[in-house]
């Protein structure tokens, strides 16, 4: 019985009437492929992507130099000095964060007391050579000024769940 | 005993102790803030509320005195309600500023709060504010609004400093902790407030913002100081030392550490700091490799040994060298023939040399100044030589002794005196000899024939009865009688008071290694080569100079005298930690490590050796001084310089010697010729070292110097004498000695005995001046 099956099966293409069945099902379907960079899939406000440093709207930055994040980091990603400044609050000199060793856990933003160091949704970057993803101060401030509108709006989505 | 039971746990513990000592005793955690363990109790802050049964409310564990068959709860229900109430209480106007608070990490009030407190406030009113106070340069009270009100900073004050220099003042939600009106907090020993405050209100200034304490790691260490030898918790991150606090050690420093020992570690990193070796050339300094430098230096004592003679070197070391290094120093000079080496730069009578039985020290081990008596202190600058021996003898003071005082300088203690005989330095030796004379006549025994033609005064007399009267009593020499022209008549004088009422006699030591030095045979006497003492060495001068970590112009007892030394040598080779004035004389520099950069042994007072190991890597190409004197030893081609370790060095010079049969105070044959009262005419010289002076690392902290205590000198005169002179206190006067003057300005104090002007010694504005006694001219300008 089961060879007469096969027998018919092998010249009548049974199998691949069967199979194009299913490419032509999916053919009609609507597309699930997104078309980056066209097309973007949508992000959640808790993304956790390229990180920054923002500032308060009277433009003083916000980190206190706490080091909380640097204790945090379990990838040890995070160099702090920190300093009194001349009007005797307490700042950083240095907020390294080596993003070649970041492994995006959030836990910096997580500990951060005063929301300075996010995570934004940015995750197009890159570097060229060694040394260019080590992102200093003056670059994570930048990343905050440029992304803070987005910023601001993720903080506060996220503030009821907090 | 009694006993009492604390969470079912059966304890006993004796009558009069508190609920709180039983439990500690027990290894049972009561939550605290105002409790301390030597400080009084206030019971102010009442966290530390237990139940207590058959008792009607909770009761503070810490107040609370045990009675047999107490039944304690530290964990019931009522217990815990209590402990949660208070600490929401105290959290009220606790700002939440944790982030910023350098107290963050190490804060009792933040670990309280994690485990007794609640999740979250009821309290949203606004927090009260509480305005910072200018306190001095070492402890910042930027913070106030943090302070809890536990009153430790000020029972400290009160009752471990002498001086109640902060309090509280006004009262409930108004009290704050604050200093007399535009006082600062000048204690030397301050800056133990900052570790008793339980939160971030008094913090250390110098410290402040630079780092977290997670990010320390602390290693031990031993002061270089004072010779005490306190036991130091270096803290240090990427190999720089961010600040030193105290290891508890109740035979030494109990859990104290005076602001020296806290603070200096500015010095430490200090730009000042000599980080490669340098030659002079044609008037030019020249870096240059440690082969080289050590090369240079073993050719020229090579070439002045065989030409003009090995007697023609000579050695200085400071006594806050470690054991290792005075050891080598001396091995090394007197494997090259001469016996010029000394460790007691600022001593000026060395005819006890030879009768000393042995290293002069405390007499007793540190902890038993508190259960002496009856005290005979004698030339002591006690509480800024020796803070911490003067809170000991405070305490001694405080439950009953009888402190009396033999001094050219009637400076404030901060205790009561029983006793005070202040008087000119060339009378200290007749003060000594009529309470010699009055205690043999209280104790009825023959006076001794050295003072025989003595008549003893009232004080004396009171002197001596006070002492007679005591059952454990001390007789102490400060550094001052140490450097006194006739140290070795007042350490007799002494000793056989100390004979006659039955004390303990001992020497107060200055420094560090006081005790090691000679333990280390750093001395010209005793060793295989015999040869000059410091003085000497300077009152003849010598061809070489080797000065291990020594300021002339600041560390010796004659500046001046030293200076024309050092500048008419035909080589000066100095082994600093510091780029200092040895460049206008020396040939030679060479970078050597402070005492946390090396490895060695400090022997304090009481004779204890303590070693302890480098917390950092030596600053840049400076090296341990003790590899360096070996290195020189080897280059030299001396025999028994081939030591792998520091530890090789120790064993070498303590290894299977019992410290305590090499320490002896006792004087043979030290003649007392006629102790007669005033010798000098004119005003004499009265020279303390201020206690930010004293040593070449102090003299750096950047933050001591901005303190009282290291204030600019000036001439300190009997008001007597400001009228024969025709000045005014805060006039500018012109004061000589060895046909050098410089200008200071002149203060007035009538506690100072007539005939005497204080100036201070180890400071560049006097450093022109000659030696620490003797006469000297203050004249208008």
């Amino acid at each position: 019985m089961q060879m007469i099956k096969n027998f018919f099966k092998t010249f009548l293409l049974l199998e691949l009437l069967k199979g194009m069945s299913v490419t032509g099902r999916y053919m009609f379907k609507r597309h699930i492929t997104v078309e980056y960079p066209d097309e973007r899939t949508p992000q959640s406000f808790r993304f956790r992507g390229l990180h920054a440093q923002r500032r308060y709207a009277n433009g003083e930055e916000r980190c206190i130099g706490c080091k909380l994040c640097e204790a945090v980091c379990p990838a040890l990603a995070i160099k702090i000095e920190i300093a009194e400044r001349e009007d005797g609050t307490r700042r950083t000199t240095q907020y390294d964060i080596d993003l070649t060793k970041c492994i995006f856990c959030g836990f910096c933003e997580e500990s951060c007391p005063v929301d300075a160091i996010v995570e934004t949704r940015v995750f197009e970057y890159h570097g060229e050579k060694r040394g260019d993803l080590y992102y200093t101060k003056p670059m994570l401030l930048a990343n905050g000024d440029k992304h803070e509108e987005q910023i601001a709006k993720d903080r506060a989505a996220d503030a009821k769940y907090r | 005993m009694i006993n009492i039971e604390i969470d079912g746990k059966l304890i006993e513990t004796g009558r009069g102790s508190t609920i709180m000592d039983a439990a500690r005793k027990a290894g049972i955690h009561i939550p605290h803030f105002c409790y301390h363990k030597k400080l009084s109790i206030s019971a102010n802050c009442r966290m530390c509320l237990i139940e207590v049964e058959k008792a009607p409310k909770p009761l503070p564990a810490c107040a609370t005195p045990a009675a047999e068959g107490m039944k304690v709860h530290t964990h019931s229900a009522l217990a815990v309600k209590a402990q949660q109430g208070v600490m929401e209480f105290l959290l009220i106007n606790h700002p939440l500023d944790c982030p910023i608070c350098d107290q963050g990490g190490e804060c009792q009030l933040q670990d309280v709060a994690m485990g007794y407190g609640a999740t979250a406030s009821r309290y949203n009113e606004e927090k009260r504010i509480v305005m910072h106070k200018e306190i001095g340069a070492l402890i910042s009270t930027k913070e106030m609004s943090r302070c809890i009100q536990c009153t430790r900073c000020v029972r400290f004050g009160q009752e471990i400093a002498g001086m109640m220099e902060l309090g509280m003042a006004f009262r409930g939600e108004h009290a704050e902790i604050m200093s007399f009106v535009n006082s600062s907090v000048d204690s030397e020993l301050s800056g133990n407030m900052i570790d008793l405050c339980p939160v971030g209100a008094l913090t250390s200034k110098p410290f402040r913002y630079t780092a977290r304490n997670w990010e320390l790691s602390r290693r031990k260490s031993v002061s270089p100081h004072d010779g005490l030898g306190s036991n130091l918790a270096v803290q240090v991150k990427n190999n720089k030392v961010m600040r030193v606090t105290p290891i508890e050690n109740e035979a030494i420093n109990e859990c104290w550490i005076s602001d020296k020992d806290r603070f200096s570690y500015e010095g430490l990193n200090s730009p000042e700091r000599l980080t490669k070796p340098m030659i002079k050339q044609d008037g030019k300094w020249l870096e240059v490799e440690w082969q080289a430098a050590l090369e240079y230096v073993a050719n020229g004592l090579r070439q002045i040994a065989n030409g003009a003679g090995a007697e023609q070197i000579a050695a200085l070391a400071t006594p806050h060298s470690t054991l290792e290094e005075l050891y080598l120093l001396q091995k090394l000079v007197r494997g090259i023939g001469s016996g010029n080496v000394d460790f007691r730069l600022r001593q000026s009578d060395f005819s006890s040399d030879g009768k000393q039985q042995g290293a002069p020290w405390l007499g007793m081990p540190v902890a038993e100044i508190n259960s002496r008596d009856r005290l005979l202190i004698v030339g002591s600058f006690l509480r800024k030589d020796h803070p911490l021996l003067a809170q000991r003898v405070r305490q001694a003071v405080k439950s009953g002794a009888q402190a009396n005082i033999v001094h050219s300088s009637d400076d404030e203690l901060l205790m009561p005196v029983a006793n005070n005989a202040i008087v000119a330095p060339d009378n200290l030796v007749n003060m000594l000899a009529q309470i010699l004379k009055a205690l043999a006549a209280e104790k009825q025994a023959k006076p001794d024939a050295s003072v025989q033609g003595i008549e003893a005064g009232s004080v004396a007399t009171a002197i001596a009865k006070s002492l007679a009267s005591g059952e454990r009593a001390a007789v102490l020499l400060g550094n001052f009688a140490q450097q006194h022209p006739q140290a070795a008549q007042l350490a007799a004088l002494a000793e056989r008071i100390a004979a006659l009422c039955g004390a303990k006699f001992g020497f107060l030591g200055e420094a560090a290694n006081s005790v090691g030095g000679y333990l280390a045979a750093a001395v010209p006497f005793g060793g295989s080569v015999q040869g000059m003492n410091a003085a000497k060495m300077l009152a003849i001068p010598r061809k070489v100079y080797l000065l291990l970590n020594v300021e002339p112009e600041l560390d010796m007892q004659n500046p001046q005298q030293a200076m024309t030394a050092m500048h008419a040598a035909d080589m000066v080779v100095a082994l600093s930690a510091y780029k200092h004035h040895a460049s206008e004389y020396a040939d030679v520099l060479l970078p050597i490590a402070p005492f946390t950069e090396t490895s060695g042994t400090f022997v304090n007072t009481e004779g204890l050796a303590q070693s302890f190991k480098g917390a950092v890597k030596p600053l840049g190409e400076a090296r341990p001084a003790w590899k360096v004197l070996r290195v020189l030893g080897n280059l030299m081609n001396l025999a028994g310089f081939d030591y792998d370790s520091s530890e090789a060095v120790r064993d070498e010079v303590l290894g299977g010697v019992d410290i305590a049969q090499r320490l002896n105070n006792t004087l043979q044959s030290v003649s007392i010729p006629n102790p007669q009262s005033s010798i000098l005419s004119g005003l004499q010289r009265v020279a303390n070292v201020p206690v930010y002076s004293a040593d070449a690392v102090v003299r750096r902290a950047v933050s001591l110097q901005k303190t009282h205590d290291a204030a600019t000198p000036c001439v300190t005169l009997h008001s007597s004498e400001l009228k024969k002179l025709g000045v005014q206190p805060g006039d500018t006067v012109k004061v000589s000695q060895d046909n050098a003057s410089v200008n200071l300005t002149v203060q007035a104090d009538d506690r100072q005995p007539a005939g005497t002007a204080r100036v201070a010694a180890g400071q560049a504005a006097t450093s022109g001046l000659g030696a620490m006694f003797g006469t000297i001219t203050v004249e208008r300008t």
